[in-house]
């Protein structure tokens, strides 16, 4: 009670104080109304962390580096070692595959918004007198967490490219202040580019920077320079990591001085728009994003309406993802462009199954990419209802563009694969595979271009089960027991949610997945079992699915 | 007599441990308006949405067409649910919302032109629904709901976002369709658009 009391009065004498001033909030005071509101709603949430949750949270991380230092040193060194011995064209394509990351990441923080909140804080915190950008703090902590993560990959990734030809751990530190810098500095940039136009300029100015950069690196016109780079002494990685991390905080100083201009129709909008507060009451969900970016996409479209073709009925609901896709031509042939990628990864010294993974991994994003109808039906099925169809019919029709698409995709990025590296005997390929002085110079499947197209065309029905599981998928399940394990606590809900449509797209994928890995002399009956299990993946689905309500 | 198209006897739902509806009976026959009213929390959406087969009932019995209402395409051809607002599908307009509409019921009770026209919403026809106003969003909504087919309209709350002008104007489209022969039954806070039909209200007859 008397906790409520005080809050309620500090609250009121901020709020006040606010609006009296014009707005002109001092920090101190904005701050001092936000922590005393979070302070109230943490007072009163049934999920409130206590001091022993801390302590073993605190424990847990502490456990996990002793238990993990270890294998990760043995990684790095290992990255490194490989990376001793790479080959210009090796390092080419390692550099080429690092700036397309970089660029796919400012590109998904600025779709993403970056700046968002759970849908009660936009509702309750946004549009009032509190300071904006204390408001912000958890969101401004959230993306920093983000970038950081992303970053530490990045430099593990530079590492690996480079490698480390002495002083290890001081190498490795440098890639990783880099990384870490780097990616700080794209997510400052994505946020400031939500403040202003001048800034959103320069944030499509650094994603064709990124693209020409890969282009080049990957073209072998920088073959020295890259060269230079990877032998360059520990005082050049010092002086460029430096520098990087100056920039990068400076860019982070900037962002979060903008952090209070962002008008609130911004934030609100990839907030609170349709169905995500459900989402995002229940925590951050992943799949809140990709209904954030769509929607803020069509928003911003200007459209005709068109006559709808003749169909039957599932079909005519169905069309609706073939129209959208037709409406973003651009997206399309940049998914289909992205069937490079995996020779690109070849070429900077991908292995034969991880290579297959990558291929079948990609071929499931492109399905699920295509199967948004079967998304909102899922999450609000009141249209579907109204529309009357089947829940088999609807969804087998709203298969076959999924399914085509991975098709398409999978084929060319197998055929790439082939062209690019051209495949070696199986005895020579079997030599090249133990050979660290020349990686993978064939993509090392063991199968024809003929086979690994039909391979891509035979995979796409599981794809596409899997594609429509995962759209599918019920929100995160936070309910469920937190799994203590030796690496620490699992939450089993994102765990589950993660994995939801992978499982199914893996299983009807496994003849091909093995195919891919194990580069068969006989590759045919894995063609045959590959065909029988995709098309039975997809079915099943469908016929199970379909009972569901 | 007609059969009864909708009949409940001595339903009981609870949610979360708290009985909502208590006992209830009703039947209802073709070509037949019922409004329920009664004030918030009296359970009037809860009603439409055990109807409509998407909440479980705790006790008694619901029948539509003379069967447990059952989510399948035979039950949503004959009944058309009008709740919240839909989730609209991506890169579609407001105007390919209703051709979608019309193109998977070929029987339409009205051409997407003329739909356009009488839901007012001819110069948003090419807007994203996420673009209209609420109202304007409410109309497309209702205008979906009653281009196609069915034999049964479950509606909660149709006015809502509605200026008054169209709230009358959605009375005698409720009113053609009864007289085509459908049944309605809609929750409503708008006394205007109950005066069309039966009242009943959830906790008790209240006409």
């Amino acid at each position: 009670m008397s906790a409520g009391s005080g809050v309620g009065a500090r609250g009121g004498a901020g709020a006040g104080s606010g609006i009296g001033a014009g707005g002109g909030v001092g920090a101190g005071q904005g701050l001092g109304g936000v922590r005393a509101v979070r302070g109230f709603l943490r007072a009163r949430s049934r999920t409130r962390s206590t001091s022993l949750d801390r302590y073993v949270t605190l424990f847990c991380l502490l456990m996990f580096a002793a238990v993990a230092g270890q294998p990760v040193s043995e990684l790095l060194t290992g990255l490194a070692g490989a990376a001793g011995t790479v080959e210009p064209a090796r390092l080419g394509a390692g550099v080429a595959l690092l700036a397309l990351g970089l660029a796919g990441f400012l590109a998904a923080a600025r779709a993403a918004g970056p700046v968002l909140m759970t849908a009660p804080d936009a509702s309750w915190l946004l549009l009032s007198p509190l300071d904006r950008r204390q408001v912000l703090g958890r969101t401004g902590r959230a993306l920093l967490m983000v970038a950081v993560a992303a970053g530490l990959v990045l430099g593990l990734g530079l590492v690996a490219v480079l490698g480390a030809p002495d002083q290890l751990g001081w190498r490795v530190l440098g890639a990783l202040v880099l990384g870490v810098s780097a990616s700080v500095g794209a997510m400052a940039l994505a946020v400031l580019a939500r403040a202003s136009q001048s800034w959103q300029m320069w944030l499509v100015v650094a994603v064709v920077a990124l693209l020409v950069v890969a282009v080049v690196a990957v073209s072998g016109q920088v073959r020295t320079v890259l060269a230079v780079a990877a032998g360059a002494p520990l005082t050049a990685i010092a002086v460029a990591a430096s520098l990087a991390a100056a920039g990068s905080a400076l860019l982070a100083r900037q962002a979060w001085r903008a952090f209070g201009r962002i008008p609130a129709r911004e934030i609100a909008a990839a907030s609170t728009r349709g169905g995500h507060v459900a989402d995002a009451a229940t925590g951050v969900d992943p799949s809140a994003l990709t209904w954030i970016a769509e929607d803020n996409h069509w928003r911003g479209r200007r459209l005709r309406s068109r006559r709808w073709p003749a169909l039957p009925a599932a079909f005519a609901t169905a069309w609706q993802d073939w129209r959208r896709l037709a409406r973003r031509p651009g997206r399309l042939a940049f998914t289909l462009a992205t069937a490079g990628l995996p020779a690109l990864l070849a070429q900077a010294g991908g292995a034969p199954g991880m290579l297959g993974a990558v291929v079948l991994a990609g071929g499931l994003a492109v399905a699920a990419s295509a199967a948004t109808g079967a998304r909102r039906d899922a999450a609000n099925p009141a249209l579907a209802r109204l529309l009357g169809i089947g829940h088999r019919p609807g969804l087998a029709a709203r298969a076959v563009l999924p399914a085509l698409l991975a098709a398409l995709w999978t084929s060319a990025a197998l055929a790439g694969l082939t062209l690019t590296n051209p495949t070696p005997s199986p005895a020579s390929a079997a030599t090249l595979a133990t050979s660290s002085s020349a990686p993978m110079t064939g993509a090392g499947f063991g199968l024809g271009v003929a086979e690994l197209v039909l391979c891509g065309v035979l995979a796409a029905p599981g794809l596409a089960a899997g594609a429509l599981r995962m759209v599918r998928r019920r929100p995160v399940d936070h309910s469920l027991p937190v799994i203590d394990t030796g690496a620490g606590p699992v939450p089993l809900g994102p765990v589950l949610w993660g994995v939801t449509g992978i499982d199914l797209a893996l299983a009807g994928c496994l003849p091909a997945l093995l195919a891919l890995s194990t580069a068969p002399p006989q590759p045919g009956p894995y063609l045959v079992a590959q065909a029988v299990t995709g098309a039975a993946a997809l079915a099943g689905y469908v016929l199970r699915a379909g009972r569901a309500t | 007599m007609d059969e009864p198209i909708i009949s409940v006897e001595n339903l009981t739902v609870e949610l979360g441990g708290n009985p909502v509806l208590r006992e209830l009976t009703l039947t209802v026959s073709p070509g037949e308006i019922v409004a329920v009213v009664g004030p918030n929390g009296s359970g009037k959406s809860t009603l439409l949405r055990t109807l409509a087969g998407l909440q479980p009932a705790s006790g008694g019995e619901v029948r539509v067409f003379g069967a447990p209402p059952a989510d399948d395409a035979a039950f949503w051809r004959g009944v058309a649910h009008l709740g919240d607002e839909p989730a609209w599908y991506p890169g579609l307009t407001a105007g390919e919302h209703l051709e979608l509409m019309a193109a998977v019921h070929p029987r339409a009770r009205m051409d997407v032109g003329t739909a356009l026209e009488v839901f007012a919403l001819v110069e948003r026809a090419d807007a994203a629904p996420l673009n209209l106003s609420t109202g304007q969003r409410q109309r497309l909504a209702l205008a979906a709901t009653l281009l196609r087919p069915s034999r049964v309209l479950l509606l909660d709350e149709p006015e809502r976002g509605l200026d008054l002008g169209f709230r009358l104007r959605l009375a005698e489209l409720l009113a053609a369709y009864r007289d085509e022969g459908g049944t309605v039954v809609m929750a409503t806070h708008d006394s205007g658009l109950a005066a069309h039909g039966r009242l009943i209200s959830p906790v008790g007859m209240a006409a």
